[in-house]
């Protein structure tokens, strides 16, 4: 039995929470009983994103009980055009690639939904909080079970929209300067993505040029028929070939996948967005939304590698994977030297974010699809749970400044400025626990899931010959150290020494609402290595191989296979060019595993020796200041070049084009002076010569005259002598009697 | 004695009708001008018998005789209306009677 026919409850259910929570949720929330009205519309919120998990979960049952094989379930026509040959359908493609990002988004997702029950109670818009996670639950759901591209840019939007609502959900705050800084932010996300979905509509237009539809899977075969006969197309007016178009469409996408992926040069975005909510860091901006760049470039794969086998360049320099893989891999260091200098804890995790973000795109540009998503999975399980720890953290040292000061006294007390805690695992020990699991998975310490996930990425870099692989395995493998360092020292500062203010002295244990989900994400951030194991490798297809059956084959590698087409493909394709495909290898090698398990524990270790006792108060400097050359890099991030460069820029551009070109040129002089000038000296000119002299005096006076003059005229002939009118008459008798003989004859 | 052929009455009613025309149009006596009206009435009657006779019909004569009497008609009341304007103007003379001028 299959369960396919329930995929459409996918996007059913949380978009009937939304609905709920848009509609009506306030009315319970705002009822007499507000603890209760809160569990209402929290619970239907949650409830609902764990039915969706559930459902997510009996389709990769059902996708195991067909062979892997993914199944399209349509549900109607969207756009019909048929002059111009255009058809796009509204239906889901429910394979393995979907159904990995489905489970992680929904059951990650219903997680911090519960947890964001306990984080967000007694906020005044607590259901509004939930009617947008619905909402972003739904079209994200849109985005990854897509089965064209047009769909997957409609939830990309969609997620895009719910990322700039739910960071700008407290859009009243000011900070202590006065800024809006909320509502700045989401602003701020909204236009840097736009920068890359601009990428994206231009790739979906150009795909669509080439291959008249948009339907991922018949542009995947079309591409690899036509790349396979060496077909050209017409372009332009010009001919190019298949590996060409691909090149450009998918360096496009990279730049969708930049700005979505917070990868260089469009980050910038990710770190001001923590000024949402800390559920909301930890669902869209770690775990789920900004991993839509890497599904992107993961369901494009077939794309990427024809374009890396054609032989065709960028600028003749780098093939479009390679781009991938150095912007991705330059955005994991980066990222990792701007997280030392950070001190709000929210936005270490944003720039590793950024980092690991940037992990995974190296690997899908290394070609290491699966490992890509390994790291994506693992990353969304202990990025989520150190964000939501983050936020317990936060809950508790809030609590504490509460115990000494009234709630609601105005004073500028920042909960997550990390130099004001200290000492917490003390006071807040699951908090501790959970978090320390968190920061060691993401370090890449054995036996953690993140050992295993960045491990299959450096492997890969190591195993394949090239410069641009070997300079990626060498930027990840420094970004990995980073990575133990700034988690080492987020530990440090945050969990040990002293309490650095009152605060942190008095901090509390968050409730078992919100503890519960993290520790069932600990769990899953110490197991999720089990998902791609690399001895399980062989004994999984043995097992398979022996009973006859598929489903035992259930690694993430052998179960991606079946949505990968260039897996199969891939011979072909090498024999055909010479070239050889990227190995994509499940196994572990020992010496690459062994450096980066160094390299990890001698970050920790740094940052033991560094963070044990400084900073001692909130005053102190950070110690990492003395190290100038590494403080200057990491303070100086693009962020900081584009606000003294190109953001200026663009201000004296704009106020250039409203002050002068729209409000001085297009609106006092064109519309003042030649429109209305114009119009008004045309309008006089019709009233005083036109109207008065033309029409007035000239007709109607003139009619008038006329008349005048015929009359005076014609009162010539009024003698009032009867003989003369008599003549008249005698007169006109002989004319009709001459009239009357002429016409006789 | 000759038959009297019917050029004779035409030419003789021509005359009498150009005579009472040229009456109207010159004389400014109003009697006479009336009087020459009748004379065109009557040229237009000589005319009417002549023809009746000579085509042997006699939807001339009865012509005539509805002539005759509108002409009577007719007199009595310019008669009457020539009285009426002798007396406010004490003459008859239609050269005076322009007030109608425009």
């Amino acid at each position: 039995m299959n369960t396919f026919g329930l995929a459409p409850l996918l996007l059913i259910l949380p978009f009937a929470g939304f609905l709920f929570n848009a509609l009506v949720g306030r009315r319970f929330v705002e009822s007499d009983n507000r603890s209760i009205g809160e569990k209402w519309s929290g619970w239907t919120a949650s409830g609902l994103a764990l039915l969706a998990f559930i459902i997510g979960l009996s389709l990769a049952f059902s996708l195991a009980g067909n062979d892997f094989e993914g199944e399209t379930i349509r549900l109607f026509n969207w756009i019909v055009i048929p002059s111009a040959n255009f058809f796009v359908e509204w239906a889901m493609q429910i394979d393995s690639l979907a159904i990995v990002m489905v489970l992680v988004v929904t059951g990650v997702g219903s997680l911090i939904h519960i947890y964001a029950i306990g984080y967000m109670h007694g906020d005044p818009d607590f259901s509004r909080f939930f009617a947008y996670m619905n909402l972003f639950l739904f079209f994200m759901l849109v985005l990854v079970t897509a089965n064209n591209y047009l769909m997957l840019f409609v939830g990309w939007e969609g997620v895009g929209l719910c990322s700039y609502l739910l960071i700008g959900f407290w859009f009243d705050r000011v900070n202590e300067k006065g800024q809006w800084m909320n509502a700045d932010a989401a602003r701020k996300a909204f236009v840097v993505n736009r920068i890359g979905d601009a990428g994206m509509i231009l790739a979906l237009i150009l795909l669509f040029w080439v291959f008249g539809t948009l339907n991922f899977n018949v542009i995947f075969e079309s591409s690899a028929e036509l790349f396979l006969a060496q077909h050209s197309v017409e372009l332009f007016g010009t001919t190019v070939s298949i590996g060409a178009v691909l090149t450009i469409v998918t360096a496009l996408f990279l730049l969708g996948a930049a700005g979505k992926s917070a990868q260089i040069p469009l980050y910038v975005w990710l770190p001001d967005a923590m000024a949402g909510p800390t559920p909301v860091s930890a669902l869209i901006h770690a775990a789920t939304m900004v991993t839509a760049g890497v599904y992107l470039i993961v369901r494009s794969s077939e794309l990427y590698e024809i374009a890396r086998l054609s032989g065709e360049t960028i600028l003749g320099t780098l093939s479009s994977s390679n781009l991938v893989a150095l912007t991705g891999a330059l955005t994991a260091l980066l990222a990792g030297l701007i997280a030392f200098s950070q001190f709000d804890i929210k936005k270490v995790l944003a720039y590793s974010t950024v980092s690991q973000l940037g992990f995974m795109i190296a690997a899908a540009g290394m070609g290491a699809y699966v490992a890509a998503m390994f790291h994506l999975v693992a990353h969304a399980f202990f990025k989520a749970l150190l964000f939501l720890s983050a936020g317990s953290v936060i809950h508790g040292v809030e609590h504490g400044h509460h115990h000494g000061h009234e709630p609601g006294e105005a004073d500028n007390f920042d909960p997550q400025d990390m130099r004001l805690m200290g000492g917490l695992r003390h006071r807040m020990k699951i908090t501790f626990w959970v978090f320390l699991i968190g920061a060691l998975a993401l370090a890449g310490i054995f036996p953690l899931a993140g050992f295993w996930s960045k491990d299959e990425i450096l492997a890969h870099g190591s195993l394949n010959p090239g410069v641009v692989f070997d300079i990626v395995y060498i930027l990840l493998t420094v970004a990995a150290f980073c990575t133990a360092f700034y988690m080492g020292r987020q530990l440090l500062m945050v969990f040990f020494g002293k309490p650095r203010s009152e605060a942190a002295g008095h901090a509390e244990e968050s409730g078992s609402l919100m503890t519960t989900p993290l520790i069932i994400l600990a769990a899953l951030s110490v197991l999720a290595g089990v998902l791609n194991f690399p001895f399980l490798s062989e004994a999984s297809a043995a097992a398979a191989e022996e009973a006859h059956d598929l489903s035992y084959r259930v690694l993430l590698e052998q179960w991606l296979e079946h949505s990968l087409p260039i897996l199969e493909l891939e011979g072909e394709l090498e024999a055909l060019t010479g070239i050889n495909v990227p190995d994509t290898p499940i196994e572990i090698i020992y010496f690459v595993a062994l450096i980066s398990t160094v390299i990890a524990l001698s970050g920790l270790v740094i940052a033991w020796f560094v963070y044990r006792r400084r900073p001692e108060t909130a005053a102190d400097p950070d110690p990492m200041e003395r190290v100038k050359p590494i403080w200057w890099f990491s303070v100086l991030p693009l962020n900081t070049l584009y606000y003294t460069t190109i953001v200026p820029a663009y201000n004296w551009l704009a106020r250039f084009l409203a002050d002068k070109v729209d409000w001085q040129f297009w609106h006092d002089w064109f519309h003042d002076r030649v429109i209305r000038d114009t119009f008004v000296n045309f309008s006089s000119w019709l009233n005083d010569k036109f109207d008065l002299n033309i029409i007035d005096n000239g007709l109607v006076n003139g009619a008038g005259r006329a008349t005048g003059w015929l009359a005076s005229q014609l009162r010539i002939t009024q003698t009032g002598y009867v003989r003369n009118y008599a003549l008249a008459v005698f007169i006109g008798v002989i004319a009709l009697l001459a009239w009357f003989i002429y016409i006789a004859n | 004695m000759a038959e009297v052929s019917i050029e004779w009455y035409i030419i003789l009613s021509a005359v009498l009708f150009t005579m009472g025309a040229i009456g109207v149009l010159l004389r400014r006596n109003a009697i006479i001008i009336f009087m020459s009206i009748e004379l065109m009435l009557n040229s237009a009657n000589l005319l009417f018998v002549a023809f009746a006779r000579h085509l042997n019909d006699l939807d001339g004569q009865v012509f005539v005789f509805f002539v005759i009497t509108v002409a009577a008609a007719e007199v009595a009341v310019g008669l009457a209306l020539i009285v009426a304007i002798f007396r406010t103007k004490r003459s008859i003379n239609i050269d005076e009677l322009h007030m109608l001028k425009g």
